[in-house]
């Protein structure tokens, strides 16, 4: 067999190889590597980039070192799912820095930290006086996390509107001009709803790049023809003004009205309205 | 316009807000939001019964307008 057909048989087999070990791992080892982690990841690359390139080593003696070096950490991490004493051990734990806003000097001295770096890793979150800190760790994974005080924290909508109407996740239910039979169904809809909505807002289907529902049930969107200008879904809104509308009415109905009892009905239902407006009310306004 | 007729569109103004609300209920994800729209269905429901007494009770007094 020619050198170089080794050489490629030997690289292709190790490469599939390398994928099929990097599917075991998972997902989590790329958005949080420990430092260990990190290490063994260069070390499985360049056993493997090695054995590829030097035919001097044996298949066996290379295929051993590299399941060593990959399975290891697999199995340290399945132990460490199990115990927490282990976990602690393996990855470490996070240290205070700040607490009830005053600085543990002990804890920076322990992790070699010094003030300097303290505050720019502030910086990096905007944050340029330590006092307006409650508290911040720094976690083993080496990245710093801050909790700011109640009074410099950002304004949620929580803060503005007490019980704000939840939102679930839209589903795409047209891509590519294709319908998506599958999030239709998750939403209770038929391809007939959306042929009908579409109708509605006057698209043809095949023009129809993207489509997304909202968790109201509420059609957008986006053709391949960027001239036409698509009207946002009106329906909640115009039900709102038609529930005022009634409201109003019968409110003006109450006036106008010289019968004692029909007065009684109509300012009652007035009431009804308004109530009924204060529930539905934020669920309608977007 | 009498007001029997003006009681009648607010009575067919009610008949929609009563079917956008049944549509809104069905199709609704999250299950706060269905019982709400769902309530206000119910309240509505009320209303327009109320209202239809009242119409029967104007279309006596006018009857000349009777079924318009």
């Amino acid at each position: 067999m020619p050198i170089w057909l080794e050489t490629a048989i030997r690289s292709f087999s190790i490469l599939i190889g390398l994928f099929i070990i990097t599917k075991i791992l998972g997902k989590k080892q790329l958005s949080k590597l420990s430092f260990f982690e990190y290490i063994v990841g260069i070390t499985v690359g360049d056993i493997a980039g090695t054995m590829s390139v030097d035919l001097g080593i044996n298949l066996q003696e290379g295929i051993t070192s590299i399941l060593i070096w990959s399975l290891f950490p697999v199995f340290i991490s399945r132990l460490s799912l199990r115990n927490k004493k282990f976990r602690d051990f393996i990855e470490g734990n996070s240290t205070v820095f700040i607490k009830n806003g005053k600085i543990l000097e002990e804890n920076l001295k322990r992790e070699k930290y010094t003030i300097d770096e303290l505050l720019e890793q502030l910086r990096k979150k905007d944050i340029f006086r330590v006092a307006d800190v409650e508290f911040a760790t720094l976690e083993p994974n080496g990245e710093l996390n801050v909790l700011l005080k109640r009074e410099k924290q950002p304004l949620t909508v929580g803060d503005v509107f007490p019980n704000p109407p939840s939102e679930k996740e839209p589903q795409t239910v047209i891509m590519d001009g294709l319908i998506l039979d599958e999030p239709l169904a998750t939403m209770g809809l038929n391809r007939g709803w959306l042929k009908q909505e579409l109708d509605k807002q006057g698209v043809a289907i095949e023009n129809v790049f993207l489509a997304q529902v909202d968790s109201y049930g509420q059609l957008t969107v986006d053709l391949y023809d960027d001239k036409i200008q698509v009207s946002e879904p009106q329906e909640k809104k115009l039900l709102l003004a038609a529930i005022k509308k009634v409201q109003a009415d019968f409110e003006l109905f109450a006036l106008q009205t010289e019968s004692e009892e029909a007065k009684q009905l109509y300012t009652n239902n007035a009431e009804k309205l308004t109530t009924l407006l204060r529930q539905v009310e934020p669920l309608l306004r977007n | 316009m009498t007001v029997g007729s003006q009681v009648k569109q607010s009575l067919a103004s009610l008949k929609s807000i009563h079917a956008g609300l049944q549509g809104l209920a069905l199709i609704s994800q999250d299950e706060q939001a269905q019982r709400t729209f769902h309530e206000a269905m119910m309240l509505t429901e009320e209303i327009i019964a109320d209202i239809k007494k009242r119409l029967s009770k104007l279309e006596w007094e006018e009857p000349q307008y009777h079924g318009k």
